[in-house]
């Protein structure tokens, strides 16, 4: 394509000077543009998976009165130990936050057997690497009369539910 | 794209034009003579024996056109660049076929891929030879990547033109790290999968979106099914196209930039007629308006395409280039090859999830990552690593002093080197520590 | 081209945001919303009411893995009160899943408490239907790819509508019920039990094997049918055996449909699991030797006579009680054959009567002693009975109530029992043939040797019955003038000769291989004749052989071929050729040429061939 010629026509008429044009190119980018603002977050919602096939977060631990007052006692598949306090109860997770082992129940609370953490009965770290407390998860009562644990519901540690 | 038939030549008739009424080959001479047409149909152009021809083969092969005609004699120095950008290269070549063929015979599924594993190391012909390349080739393309970074640092040659270049560079060693972290959970077994929940869990410190980035990456909250189908896919689609794309801008930026750096003149690009020195030394085009160009490279007059007309420190590509390339490549396979009769890549008990082995430890790599995480979660995995990552990419924009380009060690960049270096070795010296001397609860214990 | 560019611009944005917002809408949020209203309103904690407030809709899921493979029940993501008793009056889907003491819940201090908890049971593994899916159409099953629909709740597009009226009711749960529970007289699965009762009254166990209930080999394995099959196609085997396979030979059984709703339910139940049983005990049931055992079996009968109830002769032979409706009555089994012929029939059926359908049951000897021994004692003859009670009684089984060769059984003989109806065929024929037929037998096919089970009187009588209730036309008898002998003698060249002629004229309908499989058999009525039926063909005598060769056989398809051309030494030649075809070394015998055999020595077996 012989370039001498046609240059200096084509600077003539720039898109600032035709406001149709300047009107249709805004049309235009303002499309493409939308369009892939949309399709990016389109790929991002896409990526996060709105299921997934871990056991639910939310599960039914029994009834009330499975749990004598006193109980202690740890859920390892769940991953959470189940206190009852008199009529109190709570669930503490029991992945290490350190890296994601799974703590026992020791004498003086819990304790992991990855990298020596340490904590106390409410989950507050007293030794080793952990970064975090242990934390609590929320505690309801389901309409069928069972109680339920809720793993995606962290609470304020220290804060029990009354049965 | 060969040149015009001129003026002079005018009465030759060329071998392939007609000349008289018998001119249509006949069928049987069409036959005999079909060998050796079809190799000319290839390869229209004689090998070089000429400085012309030499030069020629930069625009007349398709996999050649990626070598400038000319490079400097600093390039071919193996002292100089010890070939460790070419290694990884080749290494990742290496990956890529016996990655492919590994996937023929893999199955991303938690409750084969152990299985599939064991299949591969057992009764596949050459599963385990297979295996054992791609195991030591990506372990041999972290620390040749690394290295190579290292070299570009300690000879300056990320300075002015080279900023972007060596940004891409780091932008590549993340996504090598990123490439072997996700084909480290492919084999599912304990050492696997420990692996990759200590590593994830150390992206998870991050604040605010810490345990958002670990659930997009997981899939999930935890490893499993869904993290090893996305950790497949960035491995073996998203990852490789994401590296060629950036392998391929790099090499891109290298010939734009003039060629690997070297002693000399600022800009690094030595005594040539063109732009002066002290002048950013970035090729421009210009367009010479009536006269006839052929090509894309008639556009560029910068000063590696003057025939004729260069300094003496220059050598032709053809083959000084070629053959320096492919004796790093030689070596390189028969480096890969040698370990992987010799060592064979591990694999450990089927995943476990109740019992987590005490030690869990991350890939090699993220070993000094690890042990500084033992001292602080969040300096330690993602503070003090982001702050060197930064600092990487900083340093051309930081460090614009065009001295001491092109030599190892050059004293005037004694104080760049010697951070370097420092933080180099800090990663190294973490690195063996978290490697050889920590034991249970990352307790110290004497590998002695 | 700007113009263009900017209004498909605009367009695909348009688009993207369609395709956007689609992805965010959907027809379970909504159900979910109206639960959190709904059951905020009924709430009577302030906690519970809170909680509701906050919560966004989300998929929720229950993961089953103690049944075999993993399942994936999202049915409460719209079924969200599925455990709320609260909301056990409202409309689905957001009513409560009943409770009730037959499926074991209690109710207790107030309140129902659920035995099949769905966190341990999920709903599809009770229910069918698909859990991953979140539409009605693909959750529920109506989507016909996909193979277990709602169990009683839903039909498919691809279902007969005929039967989609029985395929409806509650009751067909019960063949989930009976994965776990899978004893015999469980409250909860009365119409599994009824099946299960009908499985053996009827004789299916004969044909059909169950593991761990039965061992028959004629029809398919109907262990996992269940799972392979849904309840319409189960339906159909049953009231259409022929629906799915043109030659299946299963009988048409006549059943009302609380029976065979009944079956259905049963054989769904058939899936191949259960639940409550180890691996152990699966393949225990896997390879055992069923012997059956039936509720009318009377101990102290002779161990003959249990074991044609244990080997279920009686799903295709009528016998006492029972009757499978596809085979003869043995009842006067031991008028009509002896216990050589028994025997050698048990071992191979085809060496006496080629076409026969009848399975060659791998039995031990000694089973096949005893079942014939049992069958030789079959001695007393039927009481005295009119010609129309005695047509009834014992001919009309095969020949039908009307004579027309369409009794119960005729679809499984071959050759196809005779029409009477026929006067082309009946009139052209001598009486003494018929006579002959009935006392003798026809040897080589399902015509058993009636000459001990009735006199020559009643023959008579029965024969003169036939021919007027059916025929209904005088006797028309063409004499041919034809020697008693074949005048050409064997040789290899006359044998040649006449298989040259066949081959050129006969295998049309007789077959290649003189089989009577011809390419033209199928339709033609009655088959052309097996010339390879030895017991049949030895039987005929030249002169008749020659008469159907050369006139023709009135009443079937065998044309004159004198007509055709060939001479009576042409028919000679083809008659010795025939002759070769069957027990070949009777050749040189000349006794047992042209002279036919009166009543059959009871005792004597001509050949054994095997």
């Amino acid at each position: 394509m012989p370039l001498a010629a046609k240059s200096h026509d084509l600077s003539v008429h720039s898109e600032e000077q035709v406001p149709r044009r300047r009107l249709l190119a805004w049309f235009s980018s303002v499309g493409l543009f939308g369009s892939a603002v949309l399709a990016v977050i389109s790929d991002l919602v896409f990526f996060k998976p709105r299921v997934t096939y871990s056991p639910s977060a939310r599960f039914s631990i029994g009834k009330p009165d499975d749990f004598p007052p006193g109980t202690r006692i740890a859920r390892d598949v769940d991953r959470v130990c189940i206190v009852r306090d008199g009529n109190r109860m709570a669930a503490i997770s029991t992945t290490c936050t350190h890296l994601g082992c799974i703590v026992s129940i020791s004498d003086t609370g819990f304790s992991c057997p990855c990298h020596g953490s340490r904590y106390d009965q409410d989950g507050n770290v007293t030794g080793g690497p952990a970064p975090k407390a242990l934390p609590w998860f929320k505690v309801t009562l389901a309409p069928n009369g069972e109680l339920e644990v809720d793993k995606n519901s962290q609470i304020q540690p220290g804060t029990y539910f009354n049965v | 794209m060969s040149a015009p038939v001129t003026n002079n030549k005018v009465g030759q008739a060329s071998a392939c034009q007609a000349d008289g009424p018998e001119a249509r080959p006949t069928f049987l001479t069409a036959l005999r003579e079909l060998p050796s047409n079809v190799w000319s149909s290839i390869f229209r152009h004689p090998l070089p024996s000429t400085d012309l021809e030499r030069s020629q083969t930069s625009f007349t092969n398709f996999f050649l056109h990626l070598h400038p005609v000319k490079v400097h004699r600093n390039t071919l120095r193996p002292v100089y660049t010890l070939g460790l950008g070419l290694i990884s290269l080749f290494l990742f070549l290496i990956l890529v076929v016996t990655g492919i063929l590994l996937m023929f015979y893999y199955v991303p599924s938690t409750t084969q891929a152990y299985d599939r594993m064991l299949d591969l190391r057992g009764t596949v012909a050459f599963g385990i030879f297979l295996r054992n390349m791609h195991r030591w080739s990506a372990h041999g393309m972290v620390a040749m990547v690394f290295l190579h970074m290292c070299r570009v640092f300690l000879t300056g040659a990320y300075k002015k033109p080279r900023e972007f270049n060596w940004v891409l560079g780091v932008v590549l060693l993340l996504v090598t790290l990123f490439m072997s972290f996700t084909g480290y959970l492919l084999p599912w077994d304990q050492l696997a999968f420990w692996a990759i929940t200590v590593g994830t869990s150390i992206a998870g410190y991050a604040p605010l979106i810490g345990s958002q980035i670990k659930f997009l990456l997981l899939g999930d909250t935890t490893v499993g099914q869904e993290a090893l189908l996305r950790f497949y896919v960035l491995h073996v689609a998203v990852l490789p196209a994401v590296l060629s794309l950036l392998v391929a801008i790099h090499f891109w930026r290298i010939r734009k930039d003039g060629g690997l750096s070297r002693p000399g003149n600022a800009g690094g690009l030595g005594p040539f007629p063109g732009p002066a020195a002290g002048e950013s030394g970035i090729v421009r085009m210009r367009l010479e308006p009536g006269k006839r160009v052929f090509g894309l490279q008639g556009f560029v007059r910068g000063p590696f395409t003057k025939i004729g007309n260069t300094s003496d420190d220059s050598v032709y590509s053809w083959p000084n280039l070629l053959m320096a390339e492919l004796f790093v490549f030689v070596l390189t396979v028969s480096i890969v090859l040698v370990v992987s009769l010799a060592f064979n890549a591990p694999l450990e008990q089927p995943v476990n999830v109740m019992h987590p082995p005490n030690p869990a430890k991350a890939p090699w790599y993220f070993l000094g990552l690890q042990e500084m995480v033992s001292y602080s979660a969040f300096w330690g995995g993602i503070g003090v690593p982001t702050v060197f990552v930064l600092l990487l990419f900083l340093a051309p924009y930081i460090d614009r002093d065009l001295k001491g380009v092109g030599r190892w060690f050059a004293r005037e960049r004694l104080l760049a080197n010697t951070v370097f270096l420092t933080l180099v070795v800090l990663n190294v010296i973490f690195i063996i520590v978290g490697t050889f001397f920590r034991g249970p609860n990352w307790t110290f214990v004497s590998p002695f | 081209m700007r113009l263009a560019l900017a209004i498909a611009s605009f367009v695909v944005l348009i688009v993207h945001g369609v395709v956007f917002y689609n992805q965010f809408v959907h027809r379970w949020e909504r159900h979910q919303t109206a639960y959190f209203e709904q059951a905020r309103s009924m709430s009577t904690r302030a906690e519970e009411r809170a909680d509701l407030e906050a919560r966004t809709p989300s998929v929720e899921q229950t993961i089953v893995t103690s049944f075999g493979e993993t399942r994936v029940d999202r049915c409460t993501t719209c079924h969200m009160a599925a455990d709320d008793p609260r909301f056990a009056g409202h409309a689905e889907p957001l009513k409560a899943h009943p409770y009730s003491a037959a499926m074991g819940d209690v109710f207790r201090n107030g309140h129902w408490e659920r035995r099949h908890k769905f966190s341990d049971f999920g709903c599809t593994v009770c229910h069918d239907g698909q859990g991953r899916g979140l539409e009605t159409h693909y959750s529920h099953g109506e989507d016909e790819f996909w193979p277990e629909p709602l169990l009683g709740y839903v039909t498919q597009a691809t279902w007969r509508k005929d039967f989609e009226p029985h395929l409806k009711g509650k009751e067909y749960m019960e063949a989930n019920c009976a994965q776990c529970h899978t004893s015999e007289d469980f409250a909860g699965t009365p119409h599994v039990n009824r099946g299960r009762k009908l499985f053996y009254a009827m004789n299916c166990y004969g044909c059909h094997k169950i593991d761990g209930l039965s061992e028959g080999t004629l029809g398919p394995d109907l262990t996992e049918v269940g799972k392979k099959f849904k309840v319409d196609y189960l339906w159909e085997s049953i009231v259409e055996p022929r629906a799915n396979l043109a030659t299946s030979f299963m009988p048409k059984f006549n059943l009302s449909d609380d029976d065979v709703k009944a079956l259905v339910v049963f054989l769904k139940s058939r899936r191949g699991v259960n639940f409550a049983e180890t691996s152990l005990d699966r393949y225990k049931a896997h390879v055992a030797n069923i012997a059956v055992v039936i509720p009318p079996g009377t101990a102290g009968e002779k161990a003959g006579e249990q074991l044609i109830t244990d080997r279920a002769c009686t799903a295709c032979h009528k016998l006492g009680n029972r009757d499978g409706g596809v085979a003869p009555d043995l009842s006067y089994e031991g008028l009509e054959h002896d216990r050589d012929w028994m025997m050698a029939h048990f071992k191979n059926p085809r060496s006496r009567i080629p076409d026969s359908i009848m399975p060659s049951f791998r039995f031990p000897d000694e089973d096949f002693d005893r079942i014939s021994s049992y069958l030789v004692s079959l001695k007393t003859a039927p009481p005295p009975m009119s010609p129309e009670e005695t047509y009834k009684a014992l001919c009309a089984r095969c020949h039908g109530d009307k004579g027309d060769g369409n009794g119960k059984v005729a679809w499984y003989i071959d050759p196809s029992p005779r029409d009477f109806t026929k006067p082309s065929f009946m009139s052209t024929k001598p009486r003494e043939r018929f006579i002959s037929s009935i006392k003798d037998g026809v040897p080589g096919t399902s015509m058993p040797v009636w000459g001990h089970v009735l006199d020559d009187t009643q023959v008579n009588a029965v024969l003169t019955y036939i021919l007027q209730t059916f025929t209904h036309e005088p006797e028309h008898v063409i004499k041919r003038n034809l020697p008693d002998r074949n005048r050409v003698a064997t040789s290899k060249d006359s044998i040649t000769h006449g298989e040259q002629i066949f081959l050129q004229r006969c295998t049309g309908c007789h077959g290649r291989k003189a089989d009577g499989k011809g390419p033209n058999s199928l339709d033609i009525m009655p088959h052309p004749r097996n010339l390879r039926n030895s017991w049949f063909v030895d039987r005929l005598t030249d002169r008749r052989m020659m008469e159907s060769i050369l006139y023709g056989v009135q009443g079937t398809a065998m044309p004159p071929w004198i007509d055709y051309g060939l001479s009576q030494h042409d028919v000679g030649d083809i008659m010795n050729f025939i002759r070769s075809l069957n027990f070949g070394d009777r050749l040189q015998n000349p006794r047992l040429l042209g002279i036919s055999l009166t009543v059959p020595e009871i005792r004597s077996t001509p050949h054994a061939r095997n």
